[in-house]
Formats: structure tokens, C-alpha cells, sequence
């Protein structure tokens, strides 16, 4: 039987990526994921302090059969994330494809949030993602275009109770998403989302074996939880040039869950 | 790995209105990822051209000439695969179109034109859907991707047919989606923008002049969104739809290639 050529259209061969957030499960996936389909990759981290795991993702991404450059970073420092798409440009030949990883989950009750909690809840949610698609943008408007995926959560179009500004800021970076793919529609970056369902990692609130996880899934349609690499054939599938006329556009990865609500 | 996970070898696909258009370039891009095809539509001179397309990537192709708003007829259109292939992997409610009604004003619009609008588009996906859930609920596993249009989630003037039977596949996709979840089938939905397939459409939409993108879409860019929905890549992507319209409904607030001007 002739072998196909699914790889052909998927193909990142001779692609530069950057993922921020590299230190957390998602960008972790993500990387290895887009290293797998053959792209180079800059991994730079949401916070300071996190050599060590980004070293264990370039491992990976190496194993992959590709490279891997380390950023230690704060994603929340201008400074330091304009320095980190520079150095993904020099590094790697240009910087084809952003991914946002950027996420801090935020649960408690609103009346006792104080506004420290809403500008650290902001800054660590939207503002990164803000900043990252500004600077990453800066270089790929000078070499003509490319990809950004921000990846958010399903609770970017629905509420839930005990995260009213978590679901605010992953409602506005999906905003962002979109304003951004008009205005840079003709510039030749595409901009799109994947919205996550609830998660099976090491920040998630869904895999505690409280009363909220049983319940919960008991709730979803497939009964589990979604595992962060899952969430990587949407995201070949939108960096990849096979979606060249896809742009403002979000792919939730939850089993169905988003269907029902 | 990513890229074997999106390969379809060994995997069969029924794909509708596979005669022309949308339909032949999916399934001839499903038969590239490794598909054999089934190919069904009205017309069987069209279906052999889409015959010879699928079989120059080697793969096979069956065409079973089908009129979709029979049900009986896609009934058929099930059976005949699995007594073929012995199984259907993959189903690709495609077949539709413009009703002939579009632009005719309310009152004129006749019951069997409405009947008919509705049939193209929504029945016909609904038997698609019906037809394949047993074979695929006793495999334990299954793809169905239904297509839908911009139409789906906006109105149109004097669309009604079209729109609402778009409208209906959404809806269609989300209860498949969340009624055979557990057998491990998933219902997607592609929402695409404009592909026009003659120079009355293209003038129509000038040349993709109100398109973010500044373009028009190509029939051949909506195979791979269709390979990823039918590969094991999206297993867990279920009721989901994916617009590849070139940014359109990500705006429409204000019209496309102005903007507001910056506030001082």
C-alpha cells in the first residue's frame, strides 16, 4: 500500500517557532508537538526560575529530532519579551509561528478579590498574550508575515462561578484573537485560538478528587479530562501553512463539552 | 507522533455531493492522507471524474450515485459501503447548495420550495448521520464532519432556506456530538466562507475585495481542515465548528478595509 502524504500539508520543516510559556504542561505539549512536525523552536518561559524544566522540554524537542533554544523569561516584562521574539528571529532564522501558552488559573470568591488581584490576574492572562502578539508581530511584519495561536479556555465563552476574572481575561484574549486577525489580515499573520477544555495537569482545579472533579466528570460528555498534548492536532493544524485561509478563528479541544453549554 | 496521527490509511470515507467542487477536493485530499473514497452524488459522469482524481493518488474509489434528500437512497448509500469495505470510517455530509429560492421575497416562497431548501441541506445530513450511526457505533469509533456555511450562525436577506438549514447543522453536529461521544464518534462542522465555483459568485463577492484576507477561498485549502477532522488528531475536538473563511466571521461589526479612526 502506498504510504500517504498527510505529512506534506502538516509539515513544519524549516519552520521557527516560538512558544511562551514553555514551562507548563501546554506550551510543554506544544513544543514537542510542532518539533515532532519538524520545526525548530525557541522555548521561553512565563516566569523566571524555570531552568530546569525548560531544559527537560529541549531535551524532548531534541529527541524529536530538532532544535531547541532556552529563554528564561519573564513573560510579564516588556523588555523581556521583546528581546525574546529578537532572539527567536537571530536564533532560528526568522520566527514563523507564535504560540501563547500563557496562563495563570485564578479561582476564589469575587468579593474577596482586591484590585492587586485583578491587575496580577490580568497581567498574567491577557497582558503577556497582549504583549507577546505585539512583539512577536514586530518581526514577522518585518519578514512578511506568519502564525499566532493564543491558547485560551472553553471558559472564554461561558462563566463559572469562583473565577470571574480568569473567565474575564480568557474572554478577552479570544477577543484579542479575532481584533487582531482583522488587522493583520492583509499583513500576512494569521492570528486564531484554541480554547482548552478542562485540563488534566498540574494547575488544574478538575483533577483533585474533590467534590467539583467527580462531579465534573460525571458532567462531560466523554467522562475525562483533556490531557494538554491533545490539544496538538488543532494546533498543527492552525500554525501549519494547510490553514492559510483560516484566521480569527478558535478551536475548543474538550470532548464535546462546549456542544452542550 | 503528530503527523502519523493525521494519516487516514486503511480508513474509508464516505464523502456527498463528491461530484464537483468542495466535495471532489476533499475527497481527493482524504485519498492523499490514505483514504479509500466512496463517492456519492447525483450526477455519475461527475462522480467518475472525481473517481479518476481519487484514483491517481492510488487509493480506491467507489461511486454510488446517490440522491441525498432520499433518504432510502442514502440508506443504501451506507450499506453498499460496508458490504464493499466492511466498515465506514469517516462520513462527509457535504452535499447541499442554494435552494433557487435565495432572493425571492417571503410571500412568493412556496412550501415546496421550502421543503426542498430544507431537504437539500438539513435533511440530507440528518440521513447521512442516521444512515452510518449503527455501523460506527458497532466499530466503536467514528468520524462525521458535516459542512455548514457562513448562513449558519448570520442571516442573510431573503436567504431563508439556506440559512436556517445551515443553521439546523449545527445544531444537528452538536447532538450527534454529545449523544455518541461515548462510542467514540465525533460529529465536527466546517463553516466555510466563500468558495465560489463560477464567475457570477466571484463577481458577486468581488473577488474576496470584502474578505479580511482581501481573497476568496480555494476549493483545495478545505482538504486538509477535512484530513485533520477525519484523522486521529482530533479525537478529542467533538461539536465543534471551525470557520475557514478568511477572518470573516471574526468581524463584520464594521465593513471590511476601514477601521475607526485612532482616538487622540
Amino acid at each position: 500500500m502506498a504510504s500517504s502524504n498527510a505529512s506534506k500539508d502538516f509539515s513544519l520543516e524549516g519552520k521557527s517557532v516560538l512558544v511562551v510559556g514553555a514551562e507548563h504542561s501546554v506550551g510543554r505539549a506544544a513544543a514537542i508537538t510542532l518539533a515532532e512536525a519538524g520545526a525548530k523552536i525557541v522555548l521561553a518561559s512565563q516566569e523566571p526560575g524555570t531552568d530546569k524544566q525548560l531544559k527537560e522540554v529541549a531535551r524532548l524537542v531534541n529527541a524529536a529530532g530538532t532544535k531547541a533554544v532556552i529563554r528564561v523569561q519573564d513573560a510579564a516584562m516588556r523588555a523581556d519579551i521583546s528581546a525574546t521574539a529578537d532572539l527567536a528571529a537571530r536564533e532560528l532564522g526568522g520566527l514563523h509561528i507564535l504560540v501563547n501558552a500563557l496562563d495563570t488559573p485564578a479561582y476564589g470568591p469575587a468579593e474577596a478579590d482586591d484590585d492587586t488581584a485583578f491587575d496580577k490576574i490580568m497581567e498574567n492572562n491577557l497582558k503577556t498574550v497582549w504583549m507577546s502578539c505585539q512583539e512577536g508581530a514586530r518581526v514577522m511584519l518585518r519578514q512578511g508575515g506568519g502564525a499566532i495561536v493564543n491558547i485560551t479556555s472553553v471558559l472564554a465563552e461561558r462563566g463559572v462561578a469562583n473565577a470571574a476574572l480568569y473567565c474575564a481575561a480568557k474572554a478577552a484574549v479570544l477577543n484579542l484573537t479575532r481584533a487582531l486577525a482583522l488587522e493583520w489580515a492583509r499583513k500576512g499573520i494569521r492570528v486564531n485560538a484554541i480554547e482548552a477544555g478542562w485540563l488534566d495537569d498540574e494547575s488544574s482545579p478538575a483533577n483533585k478528587g474533590d467534590e467539583f472533579s467527580k462531579t465534573l466528570l460525571k458532567y462531560l460528555p466523554d467522562n475525562r479530562l483533556v490531557k494538554p498534548e491533545e490539544l496538538g492536532g488543532a494546533l498543527l493544524y492552525l500554525v501549519s501553512p494547510a490553514a492559510g485561509f483560516v484566521t480569527g478563528e478558535s478551536i475548543a479541544v474538550d470532548g464535546g463539552l462546549r456542544a452542550r453549554v | 507522533m503528530i503527523l502519523d496521527s493525521l494519516k487516514l490509511d486503511g480508513k474509508v470515507a464516505i464523502i456527498t455531493g463528491a461530484g464537483r467542487g468542495l466535495g471532489r477536493a476533499m475527497a481527493v485530499k482524504l485519498a492523499e492522507a490514505g483514504a479509500d473514497i466512496v463517492a456519492a452524488a447525483r450526477t455519475q459522469s461527475q462522480l467518475e471524474e472525481t473517481a479518476d482524481a481519487v484514483k491517481k493518488t492510488g487509493r480506491k474509489c467507489l461511486i454510488v450515485p446517490t440522491d441525498v434528500t432520499v433518504s432510502a437512497q442514502v440508506n443504501a448509500l451506507a450499506a453498499t459501503t460496508v458490504k464493499q469495505f466492511g466498515k465506514i470510517d469517516i462520513l462527509v455530509n457535504n452535499a447541499g447548495g442554494g435552494d433557487g429560492a435565495r432572493g425571492v421575497q417571503l410571500p412568493e416562497i412556496t412550501d415546496d420550495q421550502w421543503r426542498r431548501g430544507i431537504d437539500t441541506n438539513l435533511s440530507s445530513q440528518f440521513y447521512g448521520c442516521r444512515a452510518v450511526i449503527p455501523q460506527m457505533v458497532k466499530q466503536n469509533r467514528g468520524k462525521i464532519i458535516n459542512i455548514a456555511s457562513g448562513f449558519a450562525l448570520r442571516g442573510g436577506k431573503h436567504n431563508f432556506m439556506y440559512a436556517c438549514a445551515k443553521g439546523g447543522t449545527i445544531q444537528l453536529t452538536r447532538s450527534m456530538a454529545l449523544s455518541y461521544a461515548q462510542f467514540n464518534i465525533q460529529t465536527n462542522c466546517i463553516v466555510p466562507g466563500v468558495f465560489p465555483h463560477n464567475e457570477q459568485t466571484m463577481q458577486f463577492y468581488k473577488g474576496g475585495k470584502f474578505i479580511p484576507v482581501g481573497r476568496v477561498g480555494e476549493d483545495s485549502e478545505l482538504g486538509p481542515l477535512a484530513v485533520f477532522l477525519a484523522s486521529d488528531a482530533s479525537n478529542h475536538v467533538n461539536g465543534e465548528l471551525i470557520a475557514i473563511d478568511g477572518g470573516g466571521l471574526a468581524g463584520g461589526i464594521a465593513p471590511t478595509g476601514v477601521s475607526p479612526e485612532s482616538s487622540n
